[in-house]
């Protein structure tokens, strides 16, 4: 695929650009992280623009599978949502799409699509940013996966000295790069980029070696009665639920009704199975009333029947889930004793 | 938009008082719901929210639909508050239905226990609406006392019918009754059919699904030819929202029915 390279000087005109078309978002930096902001051309500031960073704190899951949606009204049924201006998303990096390939698998190839995300992930355009820096928290090569996205967005773009250069990797991204001045990149300026590359995956295999029990599906279903082991595992948790709130690739959500005046809202909320009522039914019986069967079962969903029904783990090694834990429970820890 | 969190509004024709705690709903939904023998609906209790059910009525009848539901909950308790010409709202249906075509032929054994009759009776009506397919019909059904019995006169009419073979259990007769006293297995030391060949189909409270598997095991029925009604929390119904999940399967998208052997090596799979 074709790849272009854009001067440092360019690289605000063809953001304004984007910006125009588009309700534009880039990660940049605050605090001690990287956040999502949407672009402001009245203040742009490259400084802040944290292309090269790790992953936002936010998942990219927060502007596709809406944290809280409304999906019905009663008896008058909801009218088609209306064309809005659609997001682009700058610097997606190869983790987050872990999240997009598990909501697509869930909400979208089922014999029911959620016809709200479908248009959401139509919509949206998705640049793609190398990650020439992974941090200690970053694990992305256990799970399969590379500090780059090569597909599964529009362009992959990756920061080199002089500029950024930008692969097409789709119709609509080739259109992206028009009318700016994008040449063609020098052939010294791919190998640049494929250094990088190159090296960051050398930083995540030294920082994590051990590649995963290649059995763990097997595994995890052998230990699931190993009471001992979970415990362990578990002892820190306060179940505070922010390793799956902030997880990409968690796809749990809730259904709840409201009376307004005489019709009623239903809303469409995330939900975490780590909640003691998340399985309970109807008549009060609860298959996961003890915590560490919920805790078990994060590990079923995510290492077993992910990997076993769709090919592969319904994890993207960006390390959100021990960041947040305000017990420091590193999934790594776990993993690597199974 | 075709949008499969919406509704279909629902007019209630009839409330049928079954026992004490269970009443049968008689629904016509604006648009009909193709729903076929052991799948199941999202029912919307306007203002307080959606609960899965399953229809007990024959599938070969669907301008109206009739809902047999037990008084457990907060939905079911507000259901119990509406009267003939209010609004609930249908969606649906979901999961798989019995797969009938695998039951041509073969003897057809079915246990319920309680309320868990309801589903049942979608399944006997189209067996009978097709008697001729089939080997013969088996229908062991316990309750707790006499009052507990659901579709009371409907049983009689049913055991008139050829090739049908019903017998009735209660735990405890508190008036007079000339079936058998004891929990429905009591109903299960003799199986008149040959086990390897013929189809088990059971629904009721999850100790009486435990028990009853067992004893089916027992007889010999294969693990693939025992069909059990899994109460999960089925909230979406679509497969997506994960709160049904039963072991590798989500209850309302693999199910809500599934054989022996599939939920065989699962932890505890009766609530």
């Amino acid at each position: 695929m074709a790849i272009y390279f854009l001067p440092n000087e360019r690289r605000v005109n063809w953001l304004a650009r984007l910006a125009g078309g588009y309700n534009l978002f880039i990660p940049v930096k605050a605090g001690n992280g990287v956040h999502w902001q949407r672009f402001d051309k009245e203040k742009v500031d490259l400084d802040s623009l944290a292309l090269k960073e790790i992953r936002a704190a936010e998942p990219i899951k927060s502007f596709l599978f809406s944290p809280r949606e409304r999906v019905a009204l009663f008896p008058e049924p909801l009218e088609e949502p209306a064309d809005g201006n659609p997001a682009l998303l700058l610097g997606v990096k190869g983790c987050d799409l872990r999240g997009l390939a598990v909501h697509q698998k869930m909400f979208l190839e089922g014999e029911f699509a959620d016809p709200f995300y479908s248009k959401r992930v139509k919509e949206t355009v998705l640049i793609a940013a190398d990650c020439p820096e992974p941090k200690d928290s970053c694990f992305c090569n256990l799970v399969g996966l590379k500090p780059y996205a090569v597909d599964g967005v529009d362009l992959v773009l990756s920061v080199i000295d002089e500029g950024w250069l930008v692969e097409v990797v789709s119709e609509r991204g080739a259109k992206l790069i028009e009318g700016e001045n994008w040449q063609p990149a020098a052939e010294r300026q791919i190998n640049k980029r494929d250094g990088q590359r190159q090296q960051a995956e050398g930083v995540l295999q030294q920082r994590n070696p051990k590649p995963l029990n290649p059995n763990l599906p097997q595994v995890i279903a052998e230990r699931t009665n190993d009471e001992k082991f979970w415990a362990e595992a578990a002892k820190d948790c306060v179940e505070c639920f922010g390793c799956l709130m902030t997880c990409p690739t968690c796809f749990c959500f809730l259904l709840y009704d409201q009376a307004k005046g005489d019709k009623v809202e239903r809303t469409k909320v995330w939900d975490a199975c780590y909640m003691a009522m998340y399985a309970r039914v109807g008549g009060g019986a609860n298959p996961r009333a003890k915590f560490l069967k919920r805790f078990i079962n994060r590990f079923h969903c995510k290492f077993m029947h992910g990997k076993n029904q769709h090919g592969f783990y319904f994890c993207s090694g960006c390390g959100r889930c021990f960041t947040a834990c305000m017990g420091k429970i590193d999934i790594r820890d776990i993993l690597g004793r199974l | 938009m075709n949008n499969p969190y919406q509704p279909i509004p629902t007019k209630i024709l009839d409330v049928i008082e079954e026992t004490p705690n269970i009443r049968t709903l008689v629904l016509k939904p604006e648009k009909q719901i193709p729903f076929l023998a052991g799948q199941f609906v999202e029912l919307t209790i306007p203002g307080f929210g959606e609960a899965p059910f399953t229809p007990s009525s024959s599938h070969f009848e669907r301008e109206v639909l009739e809902m047999t539901i037990m008084r457990v909950g907060r939905a079911t308790g507000a259901l119990f508050t509406k009267k003939p010409g209010d609004l609930l709202g249908i969606r649906g249906p979901y999961g798989k239905p019995y797969p009938l075509k695998e039951f041509e032929g073969r003897d057809i054994y079915i246990v319920g226990g309680g309320v868990g009759l309801a589903p049942l009776r979608a399944l006997f009506l189209a067996l009978v609406h097709e008697i001729n397919k089939y080997g013969k019909i088996f229908l062991r059904y316990g309750a707790r006392t006499p009052k507990d019995i659901v579709y009371k006169k409907q049983l009689k009419e049913w055991e008139k019918i050829k090739k049908v073979d019903i017998d009735l259990s209660v735990d405890s007769a508190d008036e007079p009754w000339e079936r058998k006293v004891g929990v429905v297995t009591c109903l299960m030391d003799e199986i008149p059919c040959d086990v390897k060949k013929s189809v088990a189909v059971v629904c009721g409270p999850p100790i009486m699904m435990k028990f009853v598997t067992k004893k089916l095991l027992e007889a010999g029925f294969p693990g693939k030819s025992i069909y059990l009604s899994m109460e999960m929390n089925m909230s979406c119904g679509l497969g997506q929202c994960g709160h049904c999940r039963l072991g590798p399967y989500f209850t309302c998208k693999d199910g809500p029915v599934l054989t022996w052997e599939q939920i065989k090596d699962i932890e505890e799979p009766f609530l």
